[in-house]
């Protein structure tokens, strides 16, 4: 019997089977129980588009004081100063309004010359073969480097930056994130910081030093270097990891949609909607969690205070009353705002950055590989409970396997 | 159908039918008004569709809500009095009539 079509609708978020197409099992969800509680892990989950805006835009009842994962919920783990993923307004909203201003629009698309140059960089040498692998060659490389570029971390050293942040939030197959070992704060990046205190210069790191920051009791001061530590850590995390899996998604949509793709080739101002279409599709952060501060209520039953709830962004941008024929991909649907950056007050502080990063990829994609198809055969899924993604996604343009198939 | 002017930073007007309940941003951007990228397509998180709202509107467009205000500071050039997030602003039949300006370069 396959569970996600027989018995009562069930979802284990660390089943390898339900990681790989999620898909089946939320529509259930969405259709038979909205509201789900899983006994096994004790948690709660909402499935329909407005029931997860509800969870994220109401702090009051579902708090972000305990962390974003699940197994952070449930751990109710000590949270150092500056982790401003993991609080609620008026402390949230004193950090976010002084990091939304280093991450502006306008202040990420004028990084689109170098994120050209990364992506070249990255891509030039595999045009002659025409294989490639979207995520080892493309998505490990140049959100890394825009990221580094920003913070001001030299290129040696970015590697081991993006292996500690990987690491933190990377679990056994099967198996929930084991935070007995876990910490926020890089201490790599110490130094640098005391390299910035003295040498300023023109990045992010700089910027957090300079900042006048608001706090939550009304007192304006600078960011101390714990904070600014933690800060670092955390951008370095979330800016490496999901922009990676982003464009390993595009690579894999876009061979399944050989159509689509070629209009997109033909009519580069399609780019913007179709990442947008990705991000809706196959959203590199399928769930995000909340701690249940009071008592609630949805469709008649009681949540308890103190109960873990998942918002399951993925399955909202799935949700058939919002999204007309939601399980086919479609970069020409009539615009509506998807969840693939979440809702609310915790909505991705990259957004922008993601947006430039993920349409220069493509643009640039295109420009050197029209078509292309994936070997998903020799492709590999990453394990963390986070993000939902490709470690491995090797492609090759026809070219390429012609010359396979003779070989 | 309530009417909405939009007018460009460099001075040129736009003045549109908006049905009742789309809002200020759906309005610029069903009818090819130029000026508002709305990146996030509506859900109050990127702030791309910032507008200033004309003086004599203010009191009836109202102010930015808590979770506006956060997002806003994704835009640029923002004034403390007048600036709105376009998504954020429903039409409705006493808004008819409003006018709005654009704000230099939107991204």
């Amino acid at each position: 019997m396959d569970a996600s079509t027989a018995g009562p609708p069930h979802w284990d978020p660390y089943n390898q089977k339900y990681f790989a197409n999620p898909y089946p099992v939320f529509k259930r969800l969405r259709e038979e129980a909205p509201i789900y509680h899983n006994e096994e892990y004790d948690f709660w989950a909402v499935s329909r588009y407005d029931d997860i805006q509800r969870v994220l835009g109401d702090y009051e009842t579902f708090s972000s004081a305990r962390g974003d994962i699940l197994e952070f919920v449930k751990a109710n783990m000590p949270i150092p100063p500056g982790v401003f993923i993991m609080t609620d307004p008026p402390i949230h909203t004193a950090y976010r309004t002084a990091l939304t201003k280093v991450f502006t629009p306008k202040k990420m698309n004028a990084l689109e010359p170098q994120i050209r140059a990364f992506c070249a960089k990255a891509l030039d040498p595999l045009v002659e073969g025409g294989e490639f692998d979207f995520v080892q060659h493309l998505g490990k490389e140049m959100p890394m480097r825009v990221i580094g570029m920003l913070l001001g971390v030299p290129d040696q050293d970015l590697k081991a930056v993006q292996r500690d942040g990987v690491e933190k939030l990377e679990s056994e197959r099967g198996k929930p994130l084991d935070l007995s070992e876990h910490d926020f704060v890089a201490e790599g990046f110490g130094d640098y910081i005391d390299w910035r205190y003295k040498n300023p210069s023109d990045d992010l790191m700089t910027e957090l030093i300079n900042v006048d920051f608001k706090d939550e009791t009304g007192t304006i001061r600078k960011f101390s270097r714990d904070e600014i530590l933690t800060i670092c850590s955390i951008i370095a995390g979330a800016g490496n990891d999901t922009t990676n899996r982003l464009i390993g998604w595009t690579g894999k949509t876009l061979a399944e949609h050989p159509d689509q793709r070629r209009q997109i080739y033909e009519n580069r101002a399609l780019i913007p909607q179709a990442i947008e279409e990705i991000l809706r599709f196959e959203p590199p952060g399928p769930s995000v969690a909340r701690y249940v501060a009071k008592d609630t209520e949805f469709y008649g039953v009681k949540v308890p205070a103190g109960a873990a709830m998942c918002a399951l962004s993925a399955s909202g941008n799935r949700d058939e009353t919002k999204f007309e024929n939601a399980d086919t991909f479609n970069i020409n649907r009539e615009r509506k705002p998807h969840l693939g950056f979440g809702f609310g007050f915790h909505a991705c502080l990259g957004n922008a950055l993601a947006r430039i990063e993920s349409r220069v990829a493509l643009d640039e994609i295109l420009n050197r590989f029209p078509e292309w198809e994936c070997d998903l055969d020799n492709a590999q899924l990453a394990s963390t409970s986070v993000m939902r993604g490709w470690e491995t996604l090797p492609a090759y343009t026809p070219k390429a396997k012609a010359r396979r198939a003779n070989a | 159908m309530p009417k909405v002017t939009y007018i460009e930073f460099n001075g040129t007007p736009h003045a549109v039918d908006v049905p009742v309940g789309n809002s200020v941003m759906e309005g610029a951007k069903h009818n090819g008004v130029p000026g508002i990228d709305a990146d996030c397509g509506g859900n109050c998180s990127c702030g791309t569709c910032h507008v200033y709202i004309e003086p004599e509107w203010r009191e009836r467009v109202g102010p930015r809500t808590e979770f506006e205000e956060l997002t806003i500071q994704f835009s640029s050039d923002v004034d403390e009095e007048s600036s709105r997030l376009g998504c954020q602003i429903r039409v409705t039949d006493a808004l008819d009539g409003l006018v709005v300006r654009m704000p230099p370069t939107q991204k």
